[in-house]
């Protein structure tokens, strides 16, 4: 054999070096261990990491290709995936994703989407108008969605008694609502979303369900003669609300359809992609739910706000909601003709 | 590479073209991991019940958003860290990657997380569990759909030391794989029983195995011998 042959121990010992070099930074880069290296400075960690990575991916290929013993292969493999993970690390946390996501990424996604969010408006306001006018014009109705005591909760809140809405509620119970509807609604949104995986039925069934409550209790509310009290107090956060739980169907919807309808893809690949384009969708109601949330606490149950301002604020709410999911994040109009 | 139908790794491709070997877990170590989650958050919410209760309305309202928040996003925070574990998956060396091999992305994370819903329907983790047993790389429904991976968190392989015998040099050429098999009998030799590895070397044909030095020499030690040689040792 030539004196140049390399045998898997020279290999180990020529570069042993440099896989116990990364191996010291990879603990450092994870925080395990303390910055201890006399080799390089600190502000030199990435570069050098990057280097020593593209060496054991190197090293990896060769020790395979030569069928070095699996203790070699197995501990640049594991090295290598160590490093793999670090380096291609998603880093960018910052504000600016975050507000081409609100500015440009959901409204975008929202229109590209349109027929699943027609489709989720269709199921969710079709039982709503339906059950509102069934229940305005026989309020018994209502007892097929509700138990009687939580109607008669509904009638009391919305009615002109001391219990009611705003009239006695201090600033702690403003929280404490604030609280419940962030978990209640959100939730509720949630749920629509995740249960578009059955092939759409589960997101159709709650929008449904929920479209069909709410009616009932806005029909049978009109019908009892509270429509004042009861209108005032959702204009507001309903502009936020029943978009988020239209949307969250939709993105649900769109898991539903990919399976359905995967096209030239696999079912599996085609949820996938869905699934990407859908969750910046779940973005935004989150967002807007956590809006809703907020007004629906402390705005919507103030009773010091006469009713014109809030269906004044309300209408611009709606307007302002409407006009961002059709317009926001449109490319623009440049290089027009001279 | 191993064959496919024998183990259940996932082969990923990374970007430098490399083939990295990644290990799925399976049902059990998952639902464990789950269970230590559960405890966890009960401990940490029953800690902060008791402390908002005190506090009245406002308590109420931080108390119910905690809950949310701990409901639907604990499981997010923690994987998108750099151990990319939530503390229960932690403890069972377990670990949550894109099935690309790639660290978990945010939007792949939150898929995950709310699609365990779906999983959990009808009950008790229904077609979670049905869809883990179903396929190799234990996915389940909220994993499909998210493209990501619960892989072992891998063990760094500690130093390997042949056992200590005089290098034989071959007495005919042996292919990669035949030279790869040889050394991996002789890498595990300390951790086999003798007579284990006994039996091991007598799979190693006759002509293969060079002469020991005397002919007291057994076959294992002979397949040592030829190990140390071929990883590079030489006598002398």
């Amino acid at each position: 054999m030539s004196p140049f042959h390399m045998t898997p121990l020279s290999f180990e010992q020529r570069y042993g070096g440099d896989w116990n070099e990364l191996e010291q930074l990879l603990k450092v880069a994870f925080g395990q261990s303390a910055w201890q290296s006399q080799k390089v400075e600190r502000d030199q960690l990435g570069a050098r990491l990057a280097h020593l990575y593209r060496c054991s991916c190197e090293h990896l290929a060769i020790a395979r290709a030569r069928a070095y013993p699996s203790y070699l292969t197995e501990r640049l493999d594991d090295l290598t995936q160590r490093a793999h993970q670090l380096i291609y690390r998603q880093r960018s946390w910052g504000l600016d994703a975050l507000r081409t996501l609100l500015l440009i990424g959901i409204p975008q996604q929202v229109r590209a989407h349109a027929q699943h969010v027609w489709l989720a408006l269709a199921a969710f306001g079709g039982p709503l108008l339906a059950m509102g006018l069934l229940t305005y014009f026989d309020p018994t109705l209502i007892l097929s969605l509700l138990d009687a005591y939580t109607v008669q909760n509904f009638t009391e809140m919305y009615g002109a008694g001391a219990d009611s809405i705003g009239r006695t509620r201090h600033a702690d119970t403003d929280w404490q609502m604030f609280g419940f509807y962030i978990m209640n609604n959100i939730g509720i949104a949630f749920q629509c979303f995740a249960s578009g995986l059955f092939l759409g039925l589960g997101s159709l069934f709650f929008l449904s369900f929920n479209g069909a409550l709410i009616g009932a209790v806005a029909g049978y509310l009109t019908e009892r003669g509270l429509a004042d009290n009861f209108y005032a107090f959702v204009v507001t956060h309903s502009a936020f609300e029943l978009p988020a739980i239209v949307l969250s169907g939709a993105a649900g919807l769109q898991l539903g359809h990919a399976l359905l309808a995967p096209g030239r893809r696999t079912r599996i690949h085609a949820l996938r992609e869905a699934a990407r384009e859908a969750i910046v969708i779940v973005y935004g109601v989150t967002a807007m739910l956590l809006i809703a949330a907020a007004l629906e606490a402390f705005w919507s149950s103030s009773r010091w706000v006469p009713p014109t301002v809030k269906y004044s604020v309300g209408a611009v709410c709606w307007v302002l909601v409407a006009g961002y999911l059709l317009w926001q994040g449109r490319p623009q109009r440049h290089a027009r003709a001279r | 590479m191993p064959d496919a139908r024998l183990d259940t790794l996932v082969h990923a491709e990374t970007p430098e073209g490399l083939q990295l070997a990644l290990r799925p877990a399976g049902l059990a170590p998952r639902a464990y991991a789950l269970l230590l989650d559960w405890i966890i958050r009960i401990i940490v919410f029953s800690v902060a019940a008791g402390f908002l209760a005190r506090i009245g309305g406002i308590g109420m309202g931080v108390y119910l958003i905690f809950y949310f928040l701990l409901e639907w996003f604990y499981p997010v925070a923690f994987e998108l860290t750099t151990s990319g574990a939530t503390p229960g998956k932690r403890m069972l060396n377990l670990r949550v990657i894109m099935d690309n091999g790639l660290p978990i992305t945010p939007g792949a994370s939150l898929v995950r997380n709310l699609l365990r819903v779906a999983d959990f329907m009808p009950l008790a983790f229904g077609f979670g569990i049905v869809s883990m047993l179903w396929r190799s790389d234990f996915k389940r429904l909220g994993d499909l759909a998210a493209g990501t991976l619960v892989v072992y968190r891998s063990r760094t392989p500690g130093p390997v030391r042949l056992p200590d015998v005089a290098p034989l040099q071959p007495v005919v050429d042996l292919a990669n794989d035949a030279q790869a098999a040889v050394v991996s009998l002789a890498a595990r030799a300390s951790r086999l029983t003798a007579e284990r590895v006994e039996e091991l070397a007598s799979l190693v044909p006759e002509s293969v195995l060079p002469n020991g030095v005397n002919a007291a020499h057994s076959k294992s030690q002979r397949a040592f011998g030829l190990a140390r040689w071929l990883v590079g040792h030489r006598p002398g």
